[in-house]
């Protein structure tokens, strides 16, 4: 019984000094219900020195890890520029490993908004990763610019005050090569793509666009994620009736498949056209001379020839030594409009819904060319590039060959 | 038994307290660590107390979610629907799955189980149009408690998911006490004496596999409750090796081990994370040691150390289980002669 | 009819380099009863120390072929040594959960050393080209596959079958304990054992990575795989996990060729049916 005695105490003594630090989740939770009536700012004092805070929710580990340290190189290297500092107020970017799982980003998230207190939020890579965090972003009045995820609900059927993408869609990389591809390729396309929403949502936009314009898709097929050998698939589409392959893979099945359409003899023998990502700059130096000849569509390109994207190469390069990548050049676009959304608000981010505002308005000229905010959808309005991949010596280089502008997200 | 009471409802006082006191960022750790909890001790009726190894447990978290998301998201909000449903799936799978795995023995089940588990990932994966495919069931509402209660505060989905830990605490608490529980115990140290004696070990097998399932399935369905959303990533093959660590390096066999582990777990995935990339290199390593100088798990190093604290008389607990389960063979040979 | 004999040619070496992944592992867990879940780590390892030699140090593949192998064995026989040895008396479960302790520490030592992005090797010069059979361009990287896989296959058949070594494997599979009593160095076999069976996991990732690729992750793949060979095959026999093996590559291929959406599954589902059907494996040698 005396240990019993004893025990009570113990847990007592325990409770009354838990209950000296008062940042309870019970009052915090009331006071954020009172808050959804009276709008008064939670997060930091406008009038303080506090820096503004960038949660940066983005993979460090995974399959997709250097899509996400390359989004960070290109945010750190253009807060590098204006150094750190916006409107007088200092700028802080605290990154999250998201591991490209739901679940893990969902904890993070919560890690971000309760603990760190984060002003805005950016990111992810996965588009699993952002279905999952929307709701909570949304419950939460927190505003988020999107910087890579491209799944078209996200701007659709998910849409949200507080969520606005500066990326892409998959429509948009689908589409804008439909209407291209007839006039430049042909009447007849074989379809293929990675067996993922990504893969299915690009191809089906690629799709829609083509037969519109008059083509016709004379087959489908779709690989698991991740696979190793598209032998068998590649067998199917080498057929002399069609006029070329419109294929959408990124990362290794990019290396992959590129690789293996010349190991199996379709190169130089059926054009090949997809995304950007089967010719991205970070895919192309593991595919030797394979990608020659390939065309795709993508927003933005290393060989693009701005004077915008000269001076990004140029800063990225020398920071880097590295070229930057598709991910980098969404990672300084994205850095850009929250810096200019902060400067037009004078540094006060106390208010989500002006942040919000502010965000909608932004227009620049970034690397990419000119970019701007569809009001109705949230989602970025941006050119699109016809790139064809050439032989330099024996090494391989793109250049932009033609310009679908101004390509809109139809919403729906 | 006194004591456990006393000690059991310090530890709910305290965690209904809780909230009070810290942030609304670890609440939702605390939730986490009671769902993983509940899912680590379903586990532990099949590993711990029966002996099989199963490689395939995050099927029955898996169907037991998504059977959930999509009640909510398509019949009723109403949680005890949608958390049946979820258990009437789990319940069904396990049936399957069971009655195909426990012909097995050992590595054998262990790899039936795995094979089982991929093939439900697998259908979870391709079934786009039901589950969403590789972008997850997501946008699923919140749980709606009686009509028009809706569970929508993280505090009081936590306090939902307190409730039904205690629950099950209790349930598993007697589970592991009854007969029955001795049987399973019995089955796991030696199967071929439990059949000698008369005892249909497959059914018995197969009864524990199916109420593993079926709790497995409970924690998924608290899992949508909490996130709202769940993603073909929550039932691969990883997941179920996560959730054997927790038993192991918690403590098979023991009440409270399992939860310990899912705590440590969750802990480690969560705030050590945040300081350091090479987690997954500490939780290797930790295994490694824990399975090395700990074979107990945490619950073992624990009563090791209560006890040569308050130097208590070693009161070995699983040895008393085996006395009981024993006691009814040892008579039964006495008459026999 | 020519696509058909493309296909095969694809499954046969697909199914050849599964062969020469899952044989190491097999042979350890026929041998020793460990099931090694690191072996897909060793494998990667290899891949990568490849990956080192060929793309880093502009080195020649055979000279890779040559070095990492042993290096990987060695590795092998340093792990079997201070972590296995020590902890027989555990129990064949807590050793394989070493294994998987182990798997988690490689992974992360691989991201420290090698970064986390996603690298290619490419075969030797004179493999890079494509050579037309009836009809079909097949890489001849490929082709050479199958002779290499071939010839090990035979290797290491005929070590088993025919000579004294062999013998002592295959008795030592059926019986540990008389082995030991005849005489033989239990000990020294499980080393030599575990030292053979990284070899060949080091052989299995210098020559997969042209094909397979080196990415952070993939040894979680790569062991799942080993895993379906090794059940379907029967534990610990060289002729088991060679048909195994040429079966999975063929199921894998062709289901991928005639039902993509459905090639996962089928997988699995043909790991299920055989440990429900035929626990032992196709030539398993234990129940």
């Amino acid at each position: 019984m005396k240990r019993v005695k004893r025990n009570w105490l113990i847990m007592l003594a325990f409770v009354l000094l838990l209950s000296a630090c008062s940042s309870g989740a019970i009052s915090t939770t009331t006071k954020n219900s009172e808050k959804d009536e009276n709008s008064e700012p939670t997060t930091s004092d406008p009038s303080s020195d506090e820096p503004i805070k960038i949660g940066a929710l983005l993979p460090s580990t995974g399959v997709y890890a250097s899509l996400g340290e390359n989004v960070m190189n290109g945010m750190e290297l253009y807060f590098e520029e204006i150094g750190w500092e916006v409107a007088g107020k200092e700028i802080q970017i605290i990154h999250e490993d998201t591991e490209a799982d739901p679940q893990v980003s969902l904890r993070k998230l919560r890690k971000l908004m309760e603990q760190d207190k984060i002003d805005i939020l950016t990111g992810p890579i996965s588009t699993a990763v952002a279905y999952a965090i929307r709701d909570e972003v949304d419950k939460n009045k927190l505003p988020f610019l999107v910087s890579h995820a491209g799944g078209n609900d996200l701007t659709r059927s998910k849409r949200s005050d507080y969520i606005w993408r500066s990326s892409f869609s998959s429509y948009q990389i689908g589409h804008s090569m439909g209407q291209w591809a007839y006039d430049n390729i042909g009447g007849k396309i074989y379809l293929t793509a990675a067996d993922y929403a990504f893969g299915h949502e690009a191809t089906a936009a690629f799709k829609d666009a083509y037969t519109a314009a008059g083509g016709e898709i004379v087959e489908e097929v779709f690989a698991p994620l991740g696979n190793n050998d598209f032998s068998s698939y590649l067998t199917k589409m080498n057929r002399d009736d069609i006029d070329g392959v419109y294929a959408f893979f990124a990362g290794t099945d990019a290396i992959r498949f590129v690789q293996q359409y010349e190991q199996y003899g379709l190169k130089g023998k059926i054009p090949l056209i997809g995304s950007g990502w089967l010719t991205a700059e970070d895919t192309r130096p593991q595919q030797g001379t394979a990608p020659e000849g390939i065309i795709a569509s993508i927003f933005w390109d290393y060989s693009l020839d701005t004077p915008e994207n000269k001076k990004f190469v140029e800063a990225y390069e020398a920071k880097y030594d590295a070229r930057p990548s598709i991910e980098s050049a969404e990672g300084y676009d994205a850095a850009a409009i929250i810096a200019k959304a902060i400067e037009s608000l004078n540094g006060d981010v106390s208010d989500p819904d002006r942040l919000v505002e502010e965000i909608s308005k932004v227009e620049l000229n970034s690397p990419r060319g000119p970019i701007k905010f569809d009001q109705e959808t949230h989602q970025i309005i941006q050119n699109l590039y016809i790139v064809e991949t050439y032989l330099d010596g024996d090494k391989t280089e793109n250049k932009v060959i033609d310009t679908v502008p101004e390509v809109i997200d139809p919403g729906k | 038994m006194g004591k456990q009471w006393v000690k059991g409802s310090l530890l709910f006082f305290l965690m209904v307290a809780a909230p009070f006191f810290v942030s609304l960022y670890y609440v939702n750790i605390f939730t986490e660590i009671l769902i993983f909890g509940i899912f680590a001790i379903s586990l532990n009726i099949l590993v711990g107390q029966t002996g099989l190894v199963s490689l395939g447990h995050a099927a029955f978290f898996g169907a037991g979610a998504y059977a959930t998301g999509l009640a909510a998201t398509h019949l009723s909000t109403n949680v005890f629907l949608t958390i049946v449903i979820g258990m009437l799936l789990a319940f069904l799978l396990a049936i399957l799955i069971g009655f195909v795995s426990t012909k097995a023995h050992g590595f054998y089940f262990l790899m039936l189980t795995l094979a089982c588990s991929q093939m439900v990932y697998s259908i979870i994966y391709q079934w786009t149009d039901v589950t969403g495919g590789s972008n997850g069931l997501s946008g699923i509402p919140a749980p709606s408690l009686f009509g028009d209660f809706i569970l929508s505060n993280q505090v009081f989905i936590y306090y939902f998911t307190l409730v039904v830990f205690t629950i099950v605490i209790f349930a598993v608490n007697r589970l592991l006490q009854s007969p029955l529980g001795y049987v399973f115990i019995g089955i796991k140290e030696n199967e071929d004496r439990m059949k000698s004696i008369g005892y249909n070990t497959s059914l018995y097998k197969n009864i524990s596999f199916l109420i593993a399932g079926t709790l497995g399935g409970l924690a998924g369905s608290l899992y949508v409750f909490f996130n709202g959303f769940v993603a073909p990533t929550d039932v691969y093959w990883t997941v179920s090796g996560s959730v054997l660590i927790m038993v192991l390096v918690g403590g098979a066999g023991t009440l409270w081990g399992p939860v310990i582990g899912a705590a440590f777990i969750v802990v480690l995935e969560t705030i050590i994370s945040s300081y350091t990339e090479s987690w997954m290199m500490i939780i290797g390593t930790a295994f490694i040691l824990f399975t090395i100088f700990a074979p107990a798990g945490i619950a073992g190093l624990f009563s090791r150390l209560t006890r040569s604290i308050f130097k208590e008389k070693p009161h070995p607990v699983e040895k008393q289980y085996i006395e009981d389960a024993i006691k009814p063979m040892k008579r039964q040979s006495k008459i026999n002669g | 009819m020519d696509t058909l004999v493309l296909q095969l040619m694809n499954a046969l070496s697909y199914g050849f380099l599964l062969f020469i992944i899952t044989c190491g592992i097999s042979l350890v867990f026929g041998i020793l009863g460990v099931l090694n879940l690191a072996h897909g780590s060793l494998y990667l390892l290899g891949s990568y120390l490849g990956y080192s030699i060929v793309v880093k140090s502009g080195l020649p593949f055979w000279v890779a072929l040559l070095i990492v192998p042993f290096v990987i064995a060695i590795i092998g026989l340093i792990l079997e040594i201070i972590l296995l040895r020590p902890t027989y008396k555990l129990g064949h479960l807590s050793q394989v959960l070493l294994t998987f302790g182990l798997a988690y520490i490689f992974h992360d030592l691989f991201a420290m050393i090698w970064g986390k992005n996603i690298m290619t090797v490419t075969p030797p010069a004179f493999l890079s080209h494509s050579v037309e059979i009836m009809g079909n361009m097949i890489p001849s990287y490929r082709l050479a596959l199958i002779v290499v896989g071939i010839i090990i296959a035979a290797v290491l058949w005929y070590t088993q079958e025919k000579t004294k070594w062999g013998a002592v494997i295959r008795a030592g599979l059926s019986d540990k304990e008389m082995v030991g009593g005849l005489g033989v160095n239990i000990h020294l076999v499980f080393t030599l054992v575990f030292f053979f069976g990284s070899l060949l996991a080091g052989i299995g990732g210098v020559l997969g990575s042209p094909i397979l690729g080196v990415a952070p992750g993939m040894e979680f793949n790569i062991l799942i795989l080993s895993l379906v060979v090794l059940v379907v095959g029967g534990l610990g026999s060289v002729s088991g996990t060679i048909l195994a093996s040429l079966l999975v590559g063929m199921v894998e291929t062709f289901s991928r060729f005639y039902v993509p959406e459905l090639s996962l599954i089928i997988t699995f589902a043909l790991m299920a049916t055989v440990l429900i059907i035929r626990p032992q494996g196709l030539i398993g040698r234990r129940a």
